[in-house]
């Protein structure tokens, strides 16, 4: 080897030869453009979607309907008017309750079904397999089915459960909960594998000791297994409240809001405000109102969810 | 064939940094070593060299052409992956072919590819595995493939990245072995990371020490240690670490250890009231049982301690010895014929060229070396 | 890896046997709905509201539903429904996935300023209630002639499939080592045929998953088919709906088949890709 240890080598012997031809380059701000480039035409979606988001937003400033084609700026009126409409808030109490006991009871059966399922019985393994069935039928599909099931003349749950053929699960008093069983069919699954998921992620060594003695698991359970699988309840528990609150395929098919406005829900009742009576303002007030509901929702248990994330891997690691 | 040279190269990552105002030129052909602990910037210096970070600062040119701007596939640089980053769909076959299909690595026929395939593996000691996928492979067998990825190619720069860290010792040593004939052999530059001292004392023509992304020192082997740059660079070179004791001088004396270490302060070096004395473990003889055992430079001034073995660990043909030297207790390295035994007092000397003056400190501060204890 | 089961010490005590009837307790309820519509679907239309468990069987049903003749019966038009649901859902998939997996890609290989903004804009839209933007695009679409068409459906079915996917793949190229790639540019290779080459292949489940996930849920979607269409785009979640209403008549035996070609698809789409269902459901944010 010829070549000095030391010492750059610019005044080397590279002179003799012939300069290499230029390398083809890519100037810094083209390569930090890089990203954008990729996200266009997903931005040019958002953008699109949004469109009519903000467009949806703008009709409820105005007095916008099928019958007054040419609308003008109302300004607060409309937001005055369902803000002041008993059925208004009659929605929003409908679609809370539907909302918090879904979710609630989805949740406890979800937790439930998944520590069961957990076990390593031949039963549950078979059940696994099976458990998504009801969350993959279209909700809407599923909804037709209860319907028919709900039946008081024909419908099999009178006759299975033995409650004659008078008793209306769709009744003024009972729709609201009827609906509630449906959506805890369809969804509970949901829950379950989320939660399954995270009971199979947990380390095994701390309750196989704790496993000898039956009296001690409720204490386990709530002291090691529910702070380390919180994060996936929690990312259950987002999801279903979110779409719960803005459920409407299932009461639609099944009640369609009724009897009267017994199942009403914020959706559902904006349905029949833009579509049904084509009133597009009202009806686009209804949905920022429960937007502005979502969004509220969704950005306090995120930021809970980021909490207890932190908190659960810093039990584990 | 190619020079490498860095200019200012500045790395972030955000606000953390990789590197920082880098320079290092690395001359046509030369195994070039950067050594350094975890988080140094090793890494973080040969993606910079391969276009596979952005820099913040600084200049990158390969041949004399600068690459700024140039893309990866465009440097002709090849590099092994401390992570391997073996395409894990691919057989090890696939895997070394892949750079000689890309096209801009020269044109090879099927024959072509297999022929150098066949080589590198059959030097590599892997060429049994070119059916199997990375997951069917060792760790160790891993870090060949990925070596092989290397080496299956011509390009102007290797860049190696701790390629040897995950062999077991034996295979190590053999492939140390390998990869030194191959920079003899081979004209290709090579940078090549690793935190393994010995490893850069073997290989590199040139080695460059790293700290904070900064670099600390260059030079030869020899250089770095007989000279190192600072207690920095002293302490990683060498195992046992190099004793460091903190001296005063009084008197035209150094006086170290409560007075058990002392030597006059020698001409042409510029200390003040304190100074650090550095002597490393392998560098102490025993003065009263082997005379003929250390290696010293016979007629060389030497410096005498004193000290009473305090522990004695055996490691195979050599013996660790931790001596109590007036008040500060001394590492030293000894043969483990007539080793002495714990509690035993024993005489013992290092050439004054072998003593390490360093720029007085706090505890855990580096500071730079001042010269040697020989009088120039 | 916490895949497989804890490891079985049986023992068959009370509590192992009451857990085991627990379980069998909810799959009852949970199954029980599905048998009763397979049941329905195979009785005829005298049986129908006659008999509960004790019928003679008869596949005539999906015929019927499937014919001309039971769109003369109901007046709603099932097979053309089925072809434009495939149709619908197909295009908008594959629109999603034109466009999702390089912002995807992009979203999981780069820091750069909003990305984190258009992911969780792609978010909102998952949770944003439908009719804020359906409502509008009602209007909108009556005007510009896109009602009731494939394009009109394709297009706002990218508010179901598109978050999905781009989510899911995301969580795929962040666990996919960029060195990888790096390897493959160092190779020889352009970014582009890097990304084909190594990228590309090694996400291939989660793009299966993301798009059979986001076919399901463009298959089961009801309020977009409900509002933006009539009769030439309509789909089978608004078909089946239309049995019930239909013509003062009833027939809920043609009901039950209609459901279950209905939900035929999803559940064996589904099956198909259960491995990777709670990371798809949970927009990547589970990884199991």
């Amino acid at each position: 080897m010829t070549t000095t240890v030391t010492g750059p080598h610019r005044e080397g012997p590279r002179q003799e030869r012939e300069a290499p031809p230029p390398l083809p380059t890519v100037p810094a701000w083209r390569r930090r453009l890089r990203p954008y480039l990729l996200s266009v035409p997903a931005v040019a979606i958002i953008i699109g979607i949004l469109y009519p988001f903000v467009l949806g937003v703008y009709y409820s400033f105005l007095n916008y309907a099928a019958v007054n084609p040419n609308p003008v700026w109302v300004g607060l009126r409309n937001f005055k008017a369902v803000l002041t409409a008993p059925e208004f808030w009659h929605s929003v109490q409908v679609t809370l309750v539907y909302a918090v006991s879904a979710t609630a009871i989805e949740t406890v059966l979800g937790i439930g079904i998944a520590l069961l399922l957990n076990r390593s019985s031949i039963i549950g393994k078979i059940f696994e397999k099976v458990l998504i069935l009801p969350l993959m039928i279209a909700p809407v599909i599923a909804a037709v089915i209860w319907k028919l099931m709900f039946n008081p003349q024909f419908g099999v749950l009178n006759h299975v459960l033995g409650l004659g053929s008078t008793f209306d699960w769709l009744s003024r008093d009972r729709a609201l909960w009827s609906t509630v069983l449906v959506d805890v069919w369809i969804y509970t699954p949901f829950v379950a594998i989320l939660v399954l998921a995270g009971v199979r992620s947990l380390p095994k060594e701390p309750f196989e000791a704790s496993d000898v003695d039956g009296a001690g698991w409720f204490y386990m359970f709530r002291r090691l297994m529910l702070p380390m699988m919180w994060p996936y309840i929690l990312v259950a528990v987002i999801f279903r409240l979110m779409d719960c609150l803005k459920i409407f395929d299932i009461v639609y098919v099944l009640t369609a809001g009724g009897p009267g406005n017994a199942t009403r829900t914020l959706q559902v009742g904006a349905f029949e405000d833009s579509i049904t009576n084509l009133n597009y303002s009202r009806g686009s007030t209804y949905m920022f109102l429960l937007w502005i509901i979502v969004f509220a929702v969704a950005r306090y248990l995120v930021s809970v969810l980021g909490r207890a994330q932190r908190r659960a891997a810093g039990a584990e690691g | 064939m190619a020079t490498l040279e860095l200019e200012g190269v500045t790395t972030r990552y955000g606000k953390v940094v990789g590197v920082e105002d880098l320079e290092l030129t690395v001359g046509d052909g030369e195994f070039f070593v950067v050594l350094g602990p975890s988080g140094a910037g090793k890494t973080t210096t040969l993606k910079s060299v391969a276009g596979l970070v952005d820099m913040d600062a600084g200049r990158v040119s390969i041949g004399g052409r600068d690459m700024g701007g140039v893309e990866p596939y465009h440097r002709n640089v090849a590099m092994a992956f401390e992570s391997y980053a073996l395409y894990p769909q691919k057989t090890v076959f696939e895997n070394l072919a892949s750079p000689l299909r890309s096209g801009r690595t020269g044109t090879y026929d099927k024959a072509e590819q297999s022929k150098r395939i066949e080589l590198v593996t059959t030097t590599l000691g892997i060429n049994h595995l070119l059916k199997r996928f990375p997951r069917e492979l060792s760790n160790g067998q891993r870090q060949r493939v990925a070596l092989g990825r290397v080496l299956v190619r011509p390009a102007d720069v290797y860049l190696l990245d701790e390629p040897l860290s995950h062999l077991d010792a034996k295979l190590r040593a053999a492939m140390r072995a390998e990869l030194k004939q191959l920079g003899e052999d081979s004209s290709t530059t090579s940078l090549y990371v690793t935190h393994d001292y010995q490893e850069a004392l073997d290989l590199g023509e040139r080695i460059a020490v790293l700290r904070h992304g900064r670099l600390v020192q260059v030079g030869t082997p020899e250089q770095i240690w007989r000279e190192p740059a600072d207690t920095f660079v002293a302490k990683a070179l060498g195992q046992p670490e190099i004793n460091l004791l903190d001296g005063e001088v009084t008197g035209g004396r150094i006086v170290a250890a409560g007075g058990a270490v002392s030597l006059p302060v020698p001409s042409g070096v510029d200390v003040g009231d304190r100074v650090r004395v550095g002597l490393r473990p392998r560098d102490l003889d025993r003065a009263d049982a082997d005379p003929d055992g250390g290696a010293h430079r016979a007629g060389a001034e030497r410096l005498h301690l004193r000290g009473r073995v305090h522990l004695a660990e055996r490691l195979g043909r050599l013996v660790e010895l931790s001596i109590e030297v007036g008040d500060t207790e001394i590492i030293m390295v000894a043969g483990s014929d007539h080793a002495p035994g714990e509690g035993d007092v024993i005489d013992m000397a290092i050439d004054l060229a072998d003593v390490h003056l360093f720029a007085p400190g706090a505890p855990g501060e580096e500071t730079a070396r001042l010269g040697s204890g020989r009088p120039r | 890896m916490a895949r497989e089961m804890m490891p079985g010490r049986r023992r068959f005590t009370a509590g192992s046997v009451g857990a085991d009837l627990l379980i069998l307790l909810w799959f009852v309820f949970s199954l029980f709905p599905i048998v009763w519509m397979v049941l329905l679907a195979l009785k005829t239309r005298s049986q129908q509201t006659s008999t509960y468990f004790a019928f003679s069987p008869t596949l005539e049903n999906f015929g019927t539903v499937m014919s001309r003749r039971g769109e003369d019966l109901t007046s709603v038009n099932f097979s053309g429904a089925l072809l434009s649901s495939v149709l619908n859902c197909g295009g908008a998939v594959l629109v999603s996935l034109l466009i999702g997996i390089p912002a995807a890609y992009a979203a999981g290989r780069w820091k750069y300023r909003g990305s984190e903004d258009l992911m969780f804009q792609m978010l909102s839209f998952r949770f944003a209630p439908e009719l804020m933007v359906v409502v509008p695009l009602f209007v909108i679409y009556n005007q510009t002639g896109l009602f009731d068409t494939t394009y009109g459906m394709i297009w706002v079915l990218q508010l179901v499939t598109m978050p999905l996917v781009v989510w899911i793949l995301r969580s795929y190229f962040q666990d996919l080592s960029p060195e990888l790639e790096q390897a493959a540019l160092l190779d020889g290779y352009t970014r582009r045929r890097a990304f084909v080459m190594v990228a590309l292949p090694l996400v291939r489940p989660g793009i299966a998953a993301a798009a059979l996930l986001a076919f399901i849920f463009a298959w089961n979607n009801y309020v977009f088919p409900l509002i933006l269409t009539d009769s030439e785009a309509t789909t089978v979640t608004v078909a089946v709906t239309k049995f019930l209403g239909g013509g003062g008549q009833a027939y809920y035996n043609l009901t039950a088949a209609a459901a279950l070609i209905g939900a035929l698809p999803p559940l064996v789409l589904a099956l198909t890709i259960q491995r990777y269902l709670v990371r798809g459901l949970s927009f990547g944010a589970v990884k199991a």
